[in-house]
């Protein structure tokens, strides 16, 4: 039964057999134990005071597995079996690197991908598979959840490819780095699934903390070390605005932590206290997502950020921050659907103007894709808003097509910055005639992210602003279709530096082009990522049909959203038998 | 009123009292070090009214973590760093602290306003005094046992990140290569292209955007 | 078979760009040539099955593709789309031939010129407006690359220019094809099921504006042409005549597909307006067309001028003035063609396009004396002298109009005849013109051109003359599907034309 070693005292027998005392012996010692460390985090400090008081007060019915002892069956605990894979995996690179930095370089990537890979497979196959609540109700494992988090593990694989060369050039650890990037990862994925505030606020946690970490990596930088303090502070007035919401959230229940039990307390709560929870739930997700006005850390991070942390900030923590909108405002605010609704309309209106348009300003890509990353999201956000199931199929099918062009240009501007040592965008002038592999991927993949056919993003984006459209949401779409004709203004002068420019046009660096070589350990993988990416962006769009009927199987497998579907529908239903005239745009002629 | 209650009350006014009259100086007095303390003062009443509320385990880890951990560390960092600087004058400073102050402000109406408003399930669930730290470790084995283990994978990785920030040893070549390598961003920073003089021609300074 | 007009160009693109190691600029050309030559054959084996008696589609081609967006890949050709396509292949090849055999980059010229080819068989063929849409994106960056890599010395602005221009264009199409799926309720992007649906007229107003506009960009009509002259200036011969003959033909395409196809009722309402600002667009077109001192500007405002033809036809939408549109996008595609690459031959030769500085180049010992005739040739045909392409054309778009809109139309006519000045000011300044003192170098005898370059320009002279003295060919194609189609709205309305089509059409052929 206790596939899982590492939920050692979540074993079957010890909480049956022991004696109480023991019980709250070893408790407590280890909860100290923690404790002392939680001084080093400040923005974690705020836990024990909600947990604590959480716990104390919570009747004893409302834990029913309390005293009777709970089995890894109750526990579910094969929903977790990826992150469990995962986990190994960054213990394991932990370990290896013990042996020092030779034997990192060496082995802790096929131990990354191994690990990666398992959880990956082990997603698949929780893919559709009958649903039950695991952890006592901490973790949910449905189709939704699947999805996000085979996301986040995919962009962290593809990240971690791209990264080796990357990180051994500067000469940074590579076994501290990829067990960083894989607890990121870790808090991602278990936020894509959490159905408990405290579960969620824990690996929210998880991942920003690792995400501090990795986007001061570069030590000796300023601009990381910068980048690092700001995301940290930032990212920590985000942590205790969302606390504080969820304390709310929890006074509202009474005494429960479940998302599901807020759900049923805000149906019957219409007082200004859950509007100031939604106010900081949102807010935290805004963050988390970087939609404009919560974007002001994003450019700085992206610029300071080592390229490969950026490439997984800009997909993996993206889509762990969906996962968590849609758990949150679609599984518990849903009576107050009208107001967020409208809350992510700005949002979303601000961060495709104001995201597409600062990015044609932009020197640099990394900062360009910063901004137009911000735009992406706000795109994303029109089918978050839709709330059709049309809606949410097509945020999972783009949140997977940007996964691909996005990290696909990540890889490319990786691969020109370590034969160049630049990211300018003027330094681009004339690749074509030096590296054609970097000017068609990124070609590619910028054409996709500006959404011209046939790239996968064509596909992508079409599907949002169908979605949109048959949900009157005319604002969202129009703006979207004008920023989107913005953003190929950007994306193509890119691609006209890269083109366009002749032999003599060319930049210094470029001139200065090193030869091409792949030899060196780390590239190889590199490659492999960057054609990957490509062949996707490129081929998927023509061959789309099976990420749609993806997509759309996530959304239907997921009974949250089902549930939310249905509520609105009926509540549309019962509005236009009630109005005289019903409100579509028949009406117009 | 009985005296038992009346004794609560004194005794939750004076901690209330305590806390926010110390959290303004906190935030208020120019000298750092008498925030530090006064900030332990802060975490002192806090304890205090968990023990108000029977939350004794809450209390003892409040004066734990916080006073003994926390504030200690920052009275270190205080006088590790004790240096003193000339901060630049920031610019309309009285109007600054005008419109925080009526953010502040505002977002107290608010609070209060919800405070008054919401109609709170008073009072809460019956205290089990001593029974709270049995029950917070019964919990942290049952339904809250996968945040709780999620907090050991954080607490490791918030560890190790300390660790590789603040070691001293820098790896000085590409182990590959054997280029020498100075742990910063691959891309490097470069004088703004308008100042460059390896610029080539006025041509590439109009590319730019 | 209609996929073949599509995965020729296509794959043929992508071969060519991929194809490993060095390949010499000359066997890529030969490549490409022969597949745009495969890709003739091709259309001309649709042209043999097609059955010009049926107004409706035909040979069509459905297979699913992605079912949630109502995208599905449905091919079909009529009277309609069948010539646009035969002038696709044909320009496209011209295109190619009349490149340079030194041009720079050669593989990735030759696989954007296949890309084109296809992506605008694509288009005419797509009977799901998703479909359509995405072939009509497709083209853009292709066209793009053409102008700015291979353009004079502003490009950089045109393709720019260009870019927007069509972006926008495109914005508007996707905006109306999504408000017509969903208003229909059908959320279905198959274009036969929603012929024919009626909506309420203020969402049909609303629709067709966004289609006019965005197609009015493509086209391009009176206040949106502001890229065209700047495109066809900076652009290199081959990109202009595959520009002006086959890529603004999209937008007259749609206009009549989509526009006229789609909201008849709305078309219905609006066709006087829409005639006054096609009587607009022919007279600013024609004008501007006089004051340029550049070649090629003249022939691009031309262009302006003569795409506003389409839109007084289409706006009367009767039988015989929609085969008048017919027949102008394709004797306009042939004749711009053709004046776009004797500009070409000329700039190629002295150097300059100016009005001011050439003259006397038909002049035997100034050595352009075919290319002068040619342009003769071309000039009186686009100005719609009897006998040649041009006049047929004219003749069956104010035939069929002008009792519908006989002012519009009367001011068309007017902008017909300004045609004819502005290019005797050119033929008269460049070609005749005295010859000054040798002194001067540009009255140095010039190389003379080979006769094998001359080839397509001497083919597509012999099309506008085919096309003048035996029109039936293209009429016979085209009359079941122009006819069905100006009768559309006849039925919803009674127009007070109401004289029998074929009769007219009779006429048409005679002269």
């Amino acid at each position: 039964m206790n596939r899982f070693p590492l939920y050692r005292i979540g074993g079957p027998s010890r909480l049956r057999t022991r004696a109480a005392a023991a019980t709250v012996r070893s408790t407590r010692r280890s909860f100290e134990a923690d404790m002392d460390l939680f001084g080093v985090l400040p923005a974690l400090t705020e836990l024990p005071h909600l947990a604590a008081a959480s716990l104390a007060s919570v009747p004893l019915a409302t834990a029913p597995a309390i005293g009777l002892g709970i089995t890894a069956a109750q526990l579910n605990s094969g929903a977790i079996a990826p992150e469990a894979a995962i986990l190994i995996a960054l213990l394991v690179c932990l370990l290896v690197d013990l042996a020092g930095e030779e034997a990192a370089v060496r082995w802790v990537p096929p131990i990354c991908y191994a690990g990666l890979g398992t959880a990956l497979v082990l997603l698949a196959r929780q893919w559709n598979a009958p649903l039950e609540p695991s952890f006592l109700g901490s973790f949910l494992a449905d189709d939704l959840a699947v999805a996000f988090r085979a996301v986040v593990a995919a962009s962290t694989l593809l990240s971690l490819m791209i990264s080796w060369r990357y990180v051994e050039r500067s000469g940074s650890p590579v076994g501290e780095y990829a067990a960083i990037l894989l607890a990121a990862t870790l808090g991602a994925m278990f936020l894509c699934g959490s159905t408990d505030l405290v579960s969620i606020f824990v690996s929210l946690e998880t991942l920003s903390v690792s995400s501090y970490l990795l986007s001061g990596y570069m030590k000796r930088d300023a601009r990381s070390g910068e980048a690092a303090l700001k995301y940290l502070l930032v990212g920590s007035a985000a942590a205790a605005v969302f606390l504080y919401g969820a304390s709310l959230l929890y006074g509202l229940t009474g005494g429960s932590t479940g998302l599901d039990a807020v759900g049923v307390a805000l149906q019957t709560s219409a007082t200004p206290v859950t509007a100031l929870a939604l106010v900081f739930v949102l807010a935290t997700v805004a963050f988390k997502i970087a939609a404009v006005p919560f974007h002001q850390w994003t450019p700085d991070v992206y610029e300071g950020s080592p390229t490969p942390v950026v490439a997984f900030l800009s997909v993996g923590s993206k889509a762990a921050g969906f996962a968590l909108a849609l758990r949150l405002l679609v599984g518990c605010f849903d009576s107050f659907d009208t107001q967020w609704k409208l809350l992510f309309t700005v949002l979303a209106v601000l961060s495709m103007t104001l995201g597409n348009v600062v990015a044609l300003a932009q020197t640099t890509m990394k900062r360009m894709l910063a901004y137009s990353s911000i735009g992406q999201a706000g795109f994303v956000m029109i089918g978050l808003v839709c709330g059709t199931e049309d809606g949410y199929a097509a945020m999972v099918l783009y949140m997977a097509a940007y996964l691909f062009m996005n990290l696909g240009a990540f890889a490319c501007i990786i691969l020109f910055s370590l034969r160049t040592g630049s990211d300018r965008i003027s330094d681009y002038a004339g690749l074509y005639q030096k590296d054609p592999l970097i000017t068609l991927g990124l070609s590619l993949c910028l054409l996709s992210l500006g959404g011209i056919p046939p790239m996968l993003g064509f596909f992508g984006k079409i599907y949002l602003f169908f979605a949109g459209w048959a949900d009157h949401q005319y604002l969202l779409v129009v703006v979207g279709l004008i920023t989107s004709v913005v953003s190929i203004y950007y994306y193509i002068s890119v691609i006209k530096m890269m083109v366009v420019k002749e032999p003599q046009e060319a930049s210094d660096v470029v001139k200065a082009y090193p030869p091409i070589t792949w030899n060196l350990a780390g590239m190889g993988t590199l490659r492999t990522a960057l054609v990957a990416c490509v062949l996707v962006t490129a081929v998927g769009g023509v061959l789309s049909n099976p990420l749609f009927t993806w997509a759309n199987g996530a959304v239907t497998g997921t009974p949250m959203l089902q549930q939310s579907i249905a509520s609105s529908a009926a509540r549309e239903a019962t509005a236009i038998a009630a109005a005289p005239v019903p409100p579509t745009p028949a009406i117009l002629g | 009123m009985t005296i038992a209650s009346l004794t609560q009350l004194i005794c939750f006014a004076a901690l209330s009292i305590t806390l926010v009259v110390g959290s303004l100086g906190v935030v208020l007095l120019p000298n750092i070090v008498y925030s530090a303390f006064l900030l332990c003062g802060v975490f002192l009443s806090v304890a205090g009214l968990y023990l108000l509320l029977n939350a004794s385990f809450v209390a003892a880890a409040q004066v734990l973590v916080y006073v003994g951990a926390v504030n200690v560390l920052i009275l270190f960092a205080i006088m590790l760093v004790n240096k003193k600087e000339d901060l630049a004058e920031i610019p309309r400073l009285a109007l600054r602290r005008l419109l925080s102050g009526g953010v502040c402000l505002g977002l107290f109406l608010l609070l209060l306003r919800v405070d008054l408003t919401t109609p709170w399930a008073v009072p809460g669930p019956v205290g089990i005094g001593e029974g709270a730290t049995i029950r917070i470790g019964e919990h942290l084995f049952s339904d809250y046992l996968l945040p709780f283990e999620l907090a050991s994978v954080l607490l490791l990785m918030s560890m190790i990140g300390a660790i590789v920030l603040a070691r001293r040893d820098v790896f000085g070549s590409d182990l590959i290569t054997g280029e020498d390598v100075d742990q910063g961003l691959i891309e490097k920073v470069r004088p703004p292209l308008l100042l460059d003089p390896t610029t080539p021609s006025p041509s590439a300074l109009q590319e730019t955007i | 078979m209609l996929s073949g007009l599509l995965l020729i160009p296509l794959l043929g693109a992508i071969a060519l760009l991929v194809w490993p190691g060095a390949v010499s600029g000359e066997r890529l050309r030969r490549t490409c040539l022969a597949l745009l030559v495969l890709q003739v054959a091709w259309s001309l084996r649709v042209l043999w099955q097609f059955d010009p008696t049926i107004s409706g589609l035909q040979l069509e081609e459905i297979a699913p593709w992605v079912g949630s967006l109502g995208l599905d890949y449905r091919l079909g050709i009529d009277g309609l789309s069948l010539p646009l396509v035969l002038i696709n292949g044909a320009l496209s090849l011209a295109a190619a031939l009349v490149t340079s055999t030194s041009t720079p980059r050669p593989r990735l010229y030759y696989a954007l010129l296949l890309l084109i080819s296809g992506a605008v068989n694509g288009a005419f063929l797509a009977q799901n407006l998703l479909l359509f849409f995405l072939f009509y994106e497709l083209e853009l960056i292709p066209l793009w690359l053409l102008i700015a890599i291979w353009g004079g010395s502003n490009r950089a602005y045109a393709a720019t220019k260009f870019l927007l221009f069509t972006a926008v264009s495109g914005v508007l199409i996707l905006g109306a094809f999504f408000g017509l799926a969903l208003a229909t309720g059908t959320a279905d992007f198959s274009l036969q099921p929603l012929l024919g649906q009626e909506l309420g007229m203020g969402m049909q107003l609303l629709l067709m504006g966004a289609l006019l506009v965005g197609f009015g960009i493509k086209i391009p009509l009176f206040p949106f042409h502001t890229w065209l002259p700047d495109a066809h200036t900076e652009a290199s011969t081959p990109v202009s005549l595959l520009l002006a003959g086959v890529l603004l033909k999209l937008g007259t395409y749609g206009l009549l597909r989509f526009c006229l196809g789609l909201f008849p009722d709305a078309w219905q309402l609006m066709s006087p307006w829409l005639a006054g600002w096609a009587a607009v667009s022919v007279l600013f077109g024609s004008l501007a067309a006089i004051q340029q001192q550049d070649m090629k500007r003249m022939v691009a405002y031309s262009s302006v001028g003569h795409m506003g033809y389409v839109l007084l036809a289409a706006a009367a939408a009767t039988p015989v003035s929609l085969l008048g549109a017919l027949f102008q996008m394709v004797s306009h595609g042939l004749i711009s063609a053709l004046l776009f690459l004797l500009v070409g031959v000329v700039y190629a030769t002295t150097g300059t396009r100016d009005l001011n500085v050439l003259r006397g180049l038909l002049n035997p010992e100034r050595g352009l004396p075919i290319t002068g005739s040619l342009m003769i040739a071309g000039v009186m045909a686009s100005a719609g002298i009897p006998g040649m392409g041009g006049f047929i054309s004219e003749f069956l778009v104010f035939r069929g109009s002008l009792v519908p809109f006989p002012v519009p139309t009367l001011l068309c006519m007017v902008g017909s005849g300004l045609t004819a000045v502005y290019f005797l000011l050119l033929v008269n300044r460049v070609f005749f013109g005295r010859l000054s003192p040798p002194a001067d170098d540009l009255d140095t005898p010039l190389p003379a051109v080979p006769l094998a370059r001359q080839i397509p320009a001497l083919a597509l002279t012999v099309a506008v003359l085919l096309l003048g003295v035996a029109p039936q060919a293209l009429g016979t194609l085209a009359t079941a599907t122009t006819t069905a189609m100006g009768r559309a709205p006849q039925r919803l309305a009674a127009l007070p034309v109401s004289a029998a089509p074929d009769r007219l059409l009779a006429g048409g052929m005679g002269q």
